[in-house]
């Protein structure tokens, strides 16, 4: 298996040539748009709600769509449009801390896969294979259920099944470099590891890892989100557009609004993280390639 | 050879790996077999038959030796051998995934091919952002849109059930298309970069047809990166799985798999896991095989 | 197709006038195969042993296949069924009952006194360790004394017996299948039912076919005979939006636990019904643990009781399509204290307030009260999901909690991990439901003597214990009555036990469903349904 040229976390293989893909003029200012509106969320929503998301009214019960709950209401009377805002906060947390474990443990794994030698790289690429033949969510479904359900530990399963991926990317990169001439010039005239790794073979690798990592917050918020819908997320008053969707799957035949607009909130995120990382990844290019 | 020795020694892996998470998983599985009402006393008897009382080692000694004669223990929660609960269901899952990678091949190739050679024109920019869109979107959330539209307000797709064909459609659009978009655009990719290549201008120059070059030779050597990540997605297939067979009420190893998890029923959660990880490695296997051959047709 | 009959089906029931006119002008239909979508959230797999299962959704189907030796009527005495007529010995300790000659099971063989004895033996065998076994009590054996006699004899007197022979959980299953299929007779059920089992996928659907030969149904049925009905399949949808579109699209002809939003709107449409029936149930029930502390105290217990205000949750959540329960025990239940329970107790979160503060817990920084740098958490761990709207229930009690201070959190976890903890009293609240036709499920739940470690009350009071032992050897009349109703009084003033809500057993059909009707116990029966369309 390791003949292969390697899982890949994203579909392109590296680029030959100038950027593949040149975005339409609009998708990346309104891509960090969303970002920085979902950001500004997250830090205060309170600016931008126009109610308590905890404010239960007893007689404005699914409402649809209308003055002055303009995204509707849920079951309990609250205020879809504040339960979306106030969500984004779990959200980015969810895909920005699973995608910091993954990337820095996985990028562990890597580096030192990919830099100590032939012996601990195939022990290393073994246990990775074994972690990767266990589908994603299989695999996450089954920590989280051990672990329990509460916030953190839905990072830590969702973290923990990605490992694999960056470990993979961040070998493949380590190894491109450590194979360049200047490098074994460098050991030759005693330079110790610790100074290789950090002034060559983590700047060459940090902007890829940057790449893979911005891109995998989406899938990261993506899984937290099934998770909660197989019902091993974690309920508490925090609004989370995962778990909102998963109460609001019920009601879709009578309150189409309750589980469309966080659906839409996780699509739009997913999609600006996207741009944002594919827009990150045409700037990098000529650095990936020399 | 060294192949097989070593997708061999990643399923022994996975098992061990597998094993030691369940029992690591807080819970008495002849307590929840028993149910609410039962005693202690009834408590101790079911674990004696599970056989949960013995050492751990003891267990997984008894269960590999199991393995090697084709026997994948017996169900905690229904007393049937897990072999023939799996092969009730695995044929479903199978089915689904077939044919969601089928789809998901076929609109990624197509539209991948049709976004190439249009570049950055209309019919670009629209596929991308199509793609993005359904790459982007919740799978269960799709699933749901799909129910609602198609079943309840059309009443053209039911949906529930896996008997028929009709009842494969909803589950299959569902995770065909969100897989789709990302193989889109890894065929744009791969199409764009060989459309570069000096090659493609060679024969140009001689006079082929564009239709003739595009599909001969250019999408020949596009697909292989697509080949290389065909096992990665049908992983994510089988993930997808999960979701919808719960969704849509399907039989089907993920479904199964979540449900043993629920009463730690080990042996079939142990079965379940050990099949996605072989079919998994299989997979792989092929791909690995099958890109030393493409290599060389497409060279020569 | 069951789309295009239900379209002329609707057709005909645009023109007819009332329902009730409809249902005179039409007679029965032989024939047809009744589509349920059930509701087997519940249960994970099938192991169709009505002798090892306590859920519900297992014992809806189970009906369908099993009979019992006797029938649980509307006024909740015990009829004849199976058992033509019983004498109870005046010690209480024997029970003899003649038995009809004329039923034989699925697989041909006859139904006879053996056939019972073989049935009770099997559930009392500790090796067998079945479910049932809490539900024959302290059985020590029975005796053919002929072939359509037999006598049980009990250690001591047992007065649930009866009412639990009329369970499901107590069906007769044959002797000869339980030779033959030894344990695998979850997957090759046979009874003397109205329908006989056919296949079963596993977790997907359970195919019955008409008993030709069904002639001994109870006298409570619509009509004695074979059932109209060719077969019936029950196809597991366990999430709930997707089981009511399979409704709504007529893919099935009838579906359970219809959640309140949609009887709302299945109500109004014309091309729908909807059945409610009480389950006989110990309701849905909040438990505090009361062999922790503080929930020791109970000051304490009853501070949290009176923060929470159960009529608005109710009324929220389930949109007025169920009740709120003031007892433990379902109102038609025997022996159910809801009528006097009711208003028992009025929400009060000032004086509940004024109560923790006494006791030393103040509110601190973040509205939560805090004693001795201890929280005033409460942990509830779930396993069940948001079954009957449960965990809804949970998010808005936790906000009523907040309020005065106290604060919940919601755990949910496998079921795993949840036995764990009820079993090493590792909670502070957790809630549970009990389909039961007898009152003796309190005494399952409250009697510390022979509970199961993972029982989610831990309740030990002397009083409580003392009515209970006696209530179980009384035979059933006023006294018996009165002591449970004691008990329940007992739990709720001392704010044991939050009853939430009783539950309606809920089936949509589809217009062309004629006939389906729900047992006393709350289960449905296929027996006299029909299909008009």
């Amino acid at each position: 298996m390791d003949a292969s040229p390697g899982f890949l976390i994203q579909d392109d293989v590296p680029a030959k040539g100038p950027p593949r893909r040149r975005l339409p003029a609009l998708a990346f200012p309104l891509s960090a748009l969303v970002v920085v509106a979902m950001i500004v969320a997250a830090i205060a929503p309170g600016l931008l709600a126009p109610f308590d998301p905890t404010d239960m009214d007893g007689d404005a019960i699914l409402r649809p769509p209308s003055w002055p709950h303009l995204l509707g209401t849920d079951h309990f009377g609250r205020d879809i449009l504040s339960l979306v805002i106030y969500g984004a906060r779990a959200s980015l947390l969810m895909g920005g801390c699973a995608v910091a474990v993954g990337g820095l443990a996985g990028g562990l794994i890597g580096l030192v896969a990919g830099y100590a030698g032939r012996t601990m790289d195939m022990i290393l690429m073994r246990l990775l294979d074994i972690w990767m033949s266990v589908p994603d969510m299989l695999l996450a479904i089954i920590v989280a259920a051990g672990l329990g359900a509460s916030f953190g530990h839905t990072i830590l399963a969702v973290g923990f099944v990605t490992i694999p991926r960056y470990a993979r990317v961040m070998r493949a990169q380590t190894i491109s470099v450590c194979h360049r001439p200047f490098i074994e010039a460098s050991r030759s005239i005693g330079t110790s590891h610790a100074r290789i790794v950090v002034q060559h073979v983590l700047p060459h690798t940090f902007a890829t890892m940057l790449v893979i990592t911005t891109l995998g917050v989406g899938t990261a918020i993506l899984m937290g989100a099934a998770l909660s819908f197989i019902g091993l997320g974690v309920i508490d008053d925090r609004p989370d557009w995962g778990f909102l969707l998963s109460q609001g799957r019920s009601y879709v035949t009578v309150a189409w609004w309750f589980a469309t607009f966080p659906g839409l909130a996780i699509t739009a995120l997913m999609i600006a993280v996207n741009v944002l990382g594919d827009a990150l990844r045409n700037r990098l290019d000529p650095r990936l390639r020399s | 050879m060294r192949r097989i020795g070593g997708a061999l020694f990643v399923i022994a892996g996975t098992v061990t790996l597998v094993f030691l998470i369940l029992h690591w998983l807080p819970g008495d599985p002849a307590a929840l077999v028993a149910g609410d009402t039962a005693t202690a006393e009834t408590i101790a008897n079911i674990r004696a038959q599970l056989g949960t009382d013995r050492p751990l080692w003891s267990q997984y000694v008894a269960y590999i030796a199991g393995l090697l004669h084709g026997d994948l223990g017996t169900s905690f929660a229904t007393r049937e051998p897990v072999l023939s609960r799996l092969w009730a269901q695995v044929p479903t899952t199978m089915v689904l995934t077939l044919f969601s990678s089928a789809v998901a091949l076929a609109a990624g190739v197509a539209l991948g091919v049709v976004a190439a050679v249009h570049r950055d024109k209309w019919q670009d920019r629209t596929i991308q952002f199509v793609m993005l869109f359904l790459t982007s979107l919740p799978s269960f959330f799709l699933g749901i849109l799909l129910i609602l539209v198609f079943s309840v307000t059309l009443r053209w797709l039911p949906a529930i059930g896996n008997g028929s064909w009709r009842q494969l459609v909803l589950p299959v659009v569902c995770l065909g298309l969100i897989t789709s978009g990302r193989l889109m655009r890894m065929v744009r990719s791969g199409v764009l970069d060989v459309l570069e290549e000096p090659f493609v201008m060679t024969l140009r120059g001689k006079g082929l047809r564009e239709r003739q070059v595009l599909f001969t030779h250019v999408l020949r050597n596009a697909l292989i990166p697509v080949v290389t990540v065909l096992g990665v997605l049908v992983g994510e297939l089988l993930s997808g799985t999960v979701v919808v067979e719960t969704l849509f009420a399907r039989q089907g190893i993920g479904r199964m798999l979540v449900d043993a998890l629920n009463v730690k029923d080990i042996p079939v959660v142990q079965g379940a896991v050990l099949l996605a990880s072989m079919f998994f490695v299989l997979i792989n296997m092929m791909v690995d095989m099958s890109y030393g051959w493409i290599d060389r047709r497409v060279r020569s | 197709m069951p789309t295009r009959r239900g379209f002329a089906g609707m057709l005909v029931a645009a023109g007819l006038a009332t329902p009730a006119a409809r249902a005179q002008q039409q007679q029965p239909k032989r024939g047809g195969e009744l589509q349920f979508g059930l509701d087997g959230a519940a249960v994970v797999t099938f192991v169709l042993d009505p002798h090892n299962s306590g859920f519900a959704p297992h014992n809806r189907v189970f009906r369908s296949i099993f009979d019992s030796l006797v029938v649980l009527r509307p006024d909740q005495s015990v009829g004849p069924w199976l058992a033509t007529s019983w004498e109870i010995s005046p010690d209480q300790r024997s029970y003899t009952f003649r038995l009809r000659t004329d039923v034989t099971f699925h697989d041909g063989s006859k139904f006879d006194a053996a056939a019972v004895k073989a049935n009770l033996d099997r559930i009392h065998d500790p090796h067998n360790a079945l479910v049932a076994l809490p539900d024959i009590g302290p059985y020590a054996g029975a005796t053919v004394l002929a072939p359509d006699t037999v006598r049980i004899d009990l250690s001591e007197p047992f007065t649930p017996l009866l009412r639990n022979l009329s369970k499901t959980t107590l069906g007769i299953v044959s002797p000869t299948a339980l030779q033959r299929y030894g344990s695998s007779i979850g997957q090759n059920p046979v009874g003397t039912g109205p329908f006989r089992f056919v296949s079963l996928t596993q977790g997907i659907e359970i195919h019955l076919a008409r008993n030709e030969l069904y002639a001994w149904a109870p006298p409570t049925a619509t009509h004695t005979g074979s059932a109209y009905l060719d077969s019936v399949v029950f196809r597991n949808v366990p999430e709930e939006s997707t089981r009511v579109a399979a409704l709504q699209s007529r893919q099935v002809h009838a579906a359970d636990g219809i959640p309140p939003q949609n009887i709302v709107s299945l109500r109004s449409d014309p091309a729908f019904r909807v059945l409610q029936k009480e389950l006989l149930n110990n309701n849905y029930t909040l438990y505090l643990n009361a062999a922790r502390a503080p929930w020791t105290d109970p000051d304490i217990r009853k501070a949290v009781q009176q923060s929470l205000d159960i009529a608005a949750l109710v009324k929220v959540i389930y949109l007025g399509t169920a009740p709120r329960a003031w007892a433990p025990l379902s109102p038609s239940l025997f022996a159910s204290d809801e009528k006097a329970l009711t208003n028992v107790w009025k929400p009060d979160p000032k004086q509940a307030a004024a109560v923790l503060d006494a006791k030393g817990w103040t509110t601190g920084p973040d509205g939560i009260r805090v004693k001795d740098s201890k929280r005033l958490s409460i942990n509830f761990p779930d396993t069940q999901g948001n079954r009957e709207k449960r965990l809804d229930v949970m998010q808005l009690a936790r906000r009523q909690l907040a309020r005065n201070g106290i604060e919940l959190s919601i755990e949910s976890q496998t079921a795993g991990a949840y036995n764990q903890k009820l079993a090493s009293n590792d909670f502070d609240l957790s809630g549970a439901s009990q389909f039961a036709p007898d009152p003796d499920v309190l005494r399952r739940l409250h009697l510390p003597d022979g509970r199961p470690e993972t029982s989610v009350s831990k309740v030990d009071d002397a009083e409580i214990s003392a009515w209970l032992r006696q209530a179980t050897r009384e035979p059933d009349g006023e006294t018996r009555a009165e002591l449970y109703h004691r008990v329940q009084r007992k739990l709720v003033e001392q704010a044991y036990a939050f009853p939430i809500y009783v539950l309606l057993y809920t089936i949509g059909t589809t217009d062309t469903v004629q006939g389906l009707t729900v047992d006393t116990h709350g289960f449905p029966e296929f027996h006299g349904a029909w299909l008009s369309a």
